[in-house]
């Protein structure tokens, strides 16, 4: 079976500048997918391209196994994007939620599907659907906004930070409104976010963006330095309290260079568990201990200085006893296991 | 200055007892200024889209032509279209000089730069989001266009106002294209500069104050459009 998208030789620019440069890329249909990276990586340029809203300067995208061609409509009926910015038409809640199905000339059962629709973000269509665009809060129209989405049933729904900016109840019911055409549909979601606990709990897997590249993939811990030099064969970044984190030195060291370190190649050290000595520790405090219902793991977040350290765990592993978020860990690695991004 | 006060008194009398000649002149206003709307609005609409909404070489240069157009001075454009519409002009054997749709062409062609520059100043101001959202909602290159446009909706509603409001109240085309030849092609604005001639400025003032009901009611109308 053809990939859902396959990405080649793709370069995009704005104003002679490269934004994004991904050389081979696929992506199987019917899964999560997290996309991760600081802002101006490239995650809004490579959703807009993946929702077919724009076209990239150079090379290909697949979709389904098919080159798509400029302005070609049949993909941009199945793919939906939430943009980053919500933007709603200067109309009442119902037509928003409406306009996507009224471009299809899909007006079989309009009402019930929209009130439906409203119903999974949480906004009683009653209350509702009759509001015109300026009588919500940023929250609520955040929400409809994923509701015009969620009504057309996509087979791949796009998410552009779809929880920035608005309160703790909103997000929760977004999340769950989006896992929820997933699990029914079989929509596959790809999820621009900052929430990596979020992603962490739900993704098949999390794709990280640096400067337009993908660098690898799953939930590693990245460094973006800058490195100093250690002796003759380590350097180290400074985490900002006074602790360092030291890796071996690459071959032909860039000045931009990204270090990743694996979740699985990171542990907690137990109460009275010595490092072994090949390992480096540092000491932070534990932010978030997750369970893994799909691998039955615990992913484990700790904070050292300004850096949030990603750890996985099997779920009976001893340092896990007594750990609370909030308390001091203890992180071991193998600086041999860190791995470069020219 | 007590023309003034008989003024209005005349204009009450002129609308209310039926004045013919009053009727006349102002059913030719109505009808022309129709005709250069309709025109003006069909045309205009779509290249303003065009000019705000695409990139393309030139646009900047097109803009700049546009913008100098809303200064065309009607006399002038009153004597384009009379040379093009006299017996010797280009289009002379169309006979359309001294009718009502001679002018209805000078009012379009003084209407037209007023609703495609305000048209895309309005599409150009629009949330840079716009676009995006309406083509990841799935919409093609019409529906783009169509709902760009509707959403734009106020912009263009002023444009409109805006030209209707230069259509209803010039002088020079109406005057030269015309010919204020009475029962025919006489409109208000051309009445009120003959009355004014012949002394007549209570009339004048009824015929002004008629032009301003007519925009008043157009205004209005217009307005309780712009709620929906």
């Amino acid at each position: 079976m053809a990939p859902l998208y396959r990405l080649e030789r793709l370069r995009h620019h704005y104003d002679g500048h490269t934004v994004l440069a991904i050389d081979d890329w696929t992506l199987a249909a019917g899964s999560i997918t997290g996309l991760v990276g600081a802002n101006g990586c490239g995650k809004s340029t490579l959703l807009k391209l993946l929702g077919f809203v724009e076209r990239p300067a150079e090379g290909e995208i697949l979709f389904n196994g098919r080159r798509t061609v400029l302005r070609d409509e049949a993909p941009r009926r199945t793919v939906v994007l939430l943009p980053q910015e919500n933007h709603l038409l200067k109309r009442t809640v119902f037509a928003n939620v409406a306009y996507g199905l009224r471009v299809r000339k899909d007006r079989h059962q309009e009402r019930a599907r929209v009130a439906q629709a409203l119903e999974w973000v949480g906004l009683p269509a009653d209350t509702f659907a009759r509001r015109p665009w300026f009588a919500l809060s940023g929250g609520e129209a955040r929400r409809v906004a994923l509701a015009a989405r969620l009504v057309l049933r996509p087979q791949v729904l796009l998410l552009d930070e779809p929880t920035t900016s608005v309160d703790g109840a909103s997000a929760q019911r977004m999340k769950a409104a989006a896992l929820h055409a997933h699990r029914q549909w079989g929509t596959s979601l790809i999820i621009a976010s900052h929430d990596l606990s979020w992603l962490q709990e739900i993704c098949d897997d999390v794709i990280h963006l640096f400067a337009g590249r993908i660098l690898g993939t799953g939930l590693q811990t990245l460094l973006y330095g800058p490195w100093q030099a250690l002796g003759a064969d380590r350097v180290a970044m400074a985490l900002g309290d006074g602790q360092q984190f030291v890796a071996l030195r690459q071959a032909d060291p860039a000045p931009a260079a990204v270090a990743a370190i694996d979740p699985r190649r990171l542990t907690l050290l137990a109460a009275d568990q010595a490092p072994s000595a090949a390992q480096a520790v540092m000491e932070g405090i534990l932010t978030s201990l997750i369970l893994d219902q799909r691998a039955g793991g615990i992913h484990a977040s700790a904070r050292v200085g300004h850096t949030e350290f990603r750890v996985q765990l099997p779920a009976d592993h001893p340092a896990l006893a007594g750990l609370v978020p909030g308390r001091p860990a203890r992180i071991a690695y193998a600086p041999d296991d860190v791995r470069w991004y020219a | 200055m007590d023309y003034l006060f008989h003024g209005l008194l005349e204009a009450f009398r002129l609308l209310l007892g039926g004045d013919p000649e009053t009727y006349s002149a102002v059913a030719a206003t109505l009808k022309v200024s129709s005709y250069a709307m309709a025109a003006s609005l069909l045309m205009g609409i779509p290249l303003g889209f065009v000019l705000g909404h695409l990139r393309f070489p030139g646009r900047r240069q097109a803009r700049l032509v546009v913008d100098t157009l809303l200064s065309l001075p009607t006399v002038f454009i009153g004597l384009l279209v009379y040379a093009f519409v006299s017996r010797q002009g280009p289009l002379g054997h169309m006979g359309l000089l001294f009718t009502l749709p001679g002018i209805a062409i000078g009012q379009t062609l003084l209407a037209l730069p007023v609703v495609i520059a305000l048209t895309a100043t309005a599409v150009e101001s629009m949330d840079a989001n716009l676009r995006v959202t309406l083509l990841s909602l799935g919409a093609n290159r019409r529906q783009l266009m169509r709902d760009t446009l509707w959403e734009a909706r106020h912009g263009i509603l002023a444009a409109g106002l805006n030209a209707y409001g230069r259509v209803m109240t010039e002088v020079g085309i109406s005057m030269m294209v015309g010919g204020n030849i009475k029962w025919h092609t006489r409109t208000i604005t051309t009445a009120i500069a003959l009355e004014t001639n012949k002394g007549q400025f209570a009339l004048g003032i009824a015929l002004g104050l008629i032009l301003l009901l007519i925009a008043f009611g157009v205004t209005a109308a217009m307005s309780l459009l712009r709620r929906k």
